[in-house]
């Protein structure tokens, strides 16, 4: 004897019910067509939210991650000293530390010339990445240019360029940065952090391993250097990037809610099907009764083949939603495996479950009036 | 007492609208172990009604039912089911078997639902033994009206009952498919004692019958 086999005969109830729903198979493919739709509907809407976010957090990219100390200037700080510095790399436990010294110059390449923002920084690795050439771990010598920049000037890595009067050669033009950055690179040149005027700091960055780190170090940089005074102000991007993903958790749950619209409808058809073949086996189900079978099992065995329509449309309606995953996931994102992430799983979990507990329902009053029905009255010819 | 079942004073009245009709009136009627008695009358004259309250499907409106000695008039549906499951079995006359399960599996019916793991070797003896040894996978529409009503009278012994209530057990089978039905009715009292009680219309019942009850407009005559 095979599981299934098994299954049938240690739950009776299952075993009529399967009997039952075989008998109409075209009615019995179209309750469960229903809620293929209803749970196709919930999980696909759902994976699709996960997408638009998995899109805005791309577009974002770790910028929920970094923070961004800058003196107070109201309490009169102008500059962050090197003991600040050493300070924020106590407070920071699990992250790279990133002191910027800014000023403007004048930079030239041949003929053509602009003024531009400059950044001194020890360790721009930490926070930029290279579009053409490499980014050093250590800037000792040589330039970074900006996306804009470069483009307005015509650099390319290998370039000689003038700045301020001396002269570097280029070793990368930076990645465009897109959105919002907290120290934008587009349009500077980056320098080692010596040939930069000035003995301070305009800014520090943090760039964190996750949102989470970031946050912790923002609270410990508060305290280590604004214990006395207002010193510095920190500033994160955190607080954007979760009004952004508080946003993609209501638009999520609002799809998700129209999705259910159609489950409720295919739950309206299991009604309707199931009332239709509990009347029409009226007497067979008088029979049952007659020779010994209790309410309860007559319940429970409609409410089997209500869970049994529920159980099939749910499993092809997952397999379905996850297909539609995979196409939506590799046409928006470029990367179908986008579907397979445990939040996902939630989703389609989730319609599945939804799927089986509305056809559950839709079963409850038919059962109800067959289990109610005396037998005397339904073997009545 | 040796009754296996028996009815007193029993009353059934039917309100339909205004107009109240008396299916029963005062019937007395006992059945003992291995007794074959058959019920007669015209039709309308209350013998359904009377086997559906020996059954316990139904209730009297007046009057007392005792089953195995024991008042059982005023149980409540999960008591009777349990006693029909217990003691009663019923054949019906158009044999009412469920169509999407074979025959074995229609005989194993009224053990479905409850714990009995012999109940598959059962069903198969009493196949066998109603002479579809060779039937058992077969869905009823594969079936004579004479094997399909085997199949009911075996789904009727399963549970091994003291009373079988047969309603009209030949009236949709030929006269010699209807005395085969009759000669097993009378090896299965004979063999297992039990009580058999049936309403017909067919004269050749009564050369198998110890006793005939006649009802006329709900009374026993
Ligand atoms: N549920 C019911 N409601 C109203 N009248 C009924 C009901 N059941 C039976 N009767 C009436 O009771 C009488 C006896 O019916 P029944 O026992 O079926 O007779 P028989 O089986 O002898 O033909 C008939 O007059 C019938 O119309
Ligand atoms: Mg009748």
């Amino acid at each position: 004897m095979n599981p299934l086999q098994e299954l049938l005969r240690r739950v009776p109830a299952l075993l009529m019910a399967r009997r039952n729903l075989s008998r109409n198979r075209i009615r019995s493919g179209l309750a469960i067509l229903g809620i293929i739709i209803g749970v196709l509907a919930i999980a696909s809407l759902g994976m699709f939210g996960t997408t638009l976010r998995t899109g805005a957090d791309q577009q974002l990219g770790d910028i929920g991650n970094e923070i961004s100390i800058s003196p107070n200037l109201q309490e009169g700080v102008e500059e962050l000293t090197d003991r600040d510095v050493d300070e924020i790399r106590r407070a920071v436990s699990d992250g790279a530390v990133v002191p910027i010294r800014s000023d403007a110059v004048l930079v030239s390449r041949g003929d053509q010339q602009t003024v531009t923002t400059i950044y001194g920084m020890e360790n721009p690795g930490a926070i930029y990445e290279a579009s053409d050439g490499r980014v050093p771990d250590r800037l000792r010598q040589g330039a970074l240019v900006g996306s804009g920049t470069a483009e307005l000037l015509d650099i390319e890595p290998g370039n000689t360029i003038a700045v301020d009067g001396r002269t570097y050669r280029v070793s990368a033009v930076l990645a465009e940065q897109q959105g919002i950055s907290l120290v934008n690179p587009n349009s500077a040149v980056v320098l080692p952090m010596e040939d930069v005027n000035g003995t301070g700091y305009s800014q520090v960055v943090v760039s964190a391993e996750s949102g989470q780190a970031a946050n912790e170090s923002a609270v410990a940089i508060r305290e280590e250097l604004n214990e006395r005074e207002e010193r510095v102000t920190v500033f994160e991007l955190q607080s954007i990037t979760a009004g952004i993903d508080q946003f993609f958790g209501i638009l999520n749950t609002f799809l998700i809610g129209i999705g259910s619209i159609s489950l409720v409808v295919a739950g309206v058809s299991i009604l309707n099907v199931m009332l239709m073949s509990t009347i029409e086996r009226r007497q067979e189900i008088g029979v049952l009764r007659a020779v010994g079978v209790q309410r309860g099992d007559i319940i429970r065995m409609i409410l089997a083949e209500a869970g049994l329509l529920g159980t099939a449309g749910g499993i092809v309606g997952a397999l379905f939603a996850l297909g539609a995953g995979v196409a939506l996931n590799s046409f928006v994102l470029n990367d179908p495996m986008a579907t397979f992430q445990p939040i996902n799983f939630f989703y389609v979990a989730l319609a599945v479950g939804f799927g089986i507990a509305t056809s559950i329902l839709s079963g409850l009053y038919p059962a109800w009036k067959a289990a109610n029905e005396r037998p005397v009255e339904a073997l009545r010819k | 007492m040796s009754h296996i079942i028996e009815l007193q004073n029993v009353w059934k009245r039917y309100d339909t609208g205004g107009e109240v009709v008396e299916a029963l009136r005062d019937v007395d009627f006992h059945a003992d172990p291995g007794e074959f008695v058959s019920v007669m009358g015209p039709s309308g004259s209350g013998k359904s009604t009377m086997l559906n309250v020996l059954g316990l499907l139904d209730t009297p409106t007046e009057g007392t039912v005792f089953l195995d000695d024991r008042d059982v008039t005023d149980l409540s549906d999960r008591q009777m089911t349990a006693r029909r499951k217990e003691f009663i079995g019923f054949i019906f006359q158009s044999f009412h078997l469920i169509p999407t399960l074979s025959a074995l599996e229609n005989v194993e019916v009224p053990t479905l639902f409850g714990d009995d793991p012999a109940a598959r070797d059962r069903a198969t003896t009493l196949l066998e033994r109603v002479g579809l040894g060779n039937r058992l996978d077969h869905r009823p529409d594969q079936l004579s009206g004479g094997q399909k009503q085997r199949v009911a009278i075996a789904r009727a012994l399963i549970n091994e009952p003291r009373i079988l209530l047969a309603d009209e057990p030949t009236g949709n089978l030929d006269q010699e498919t209807g005395r085969s039905v009759l000669d097993l009715f009378d090896e299965i009292r004979r063999e297992d004692d039990v009580a058999i009680v049936a309403v017909t219309h067919d004269p050749q019942l009564s050369d198998y019958t110890d006793r005939t009850v006649e009802l006329v407009d709900g009374r026993i005559q």
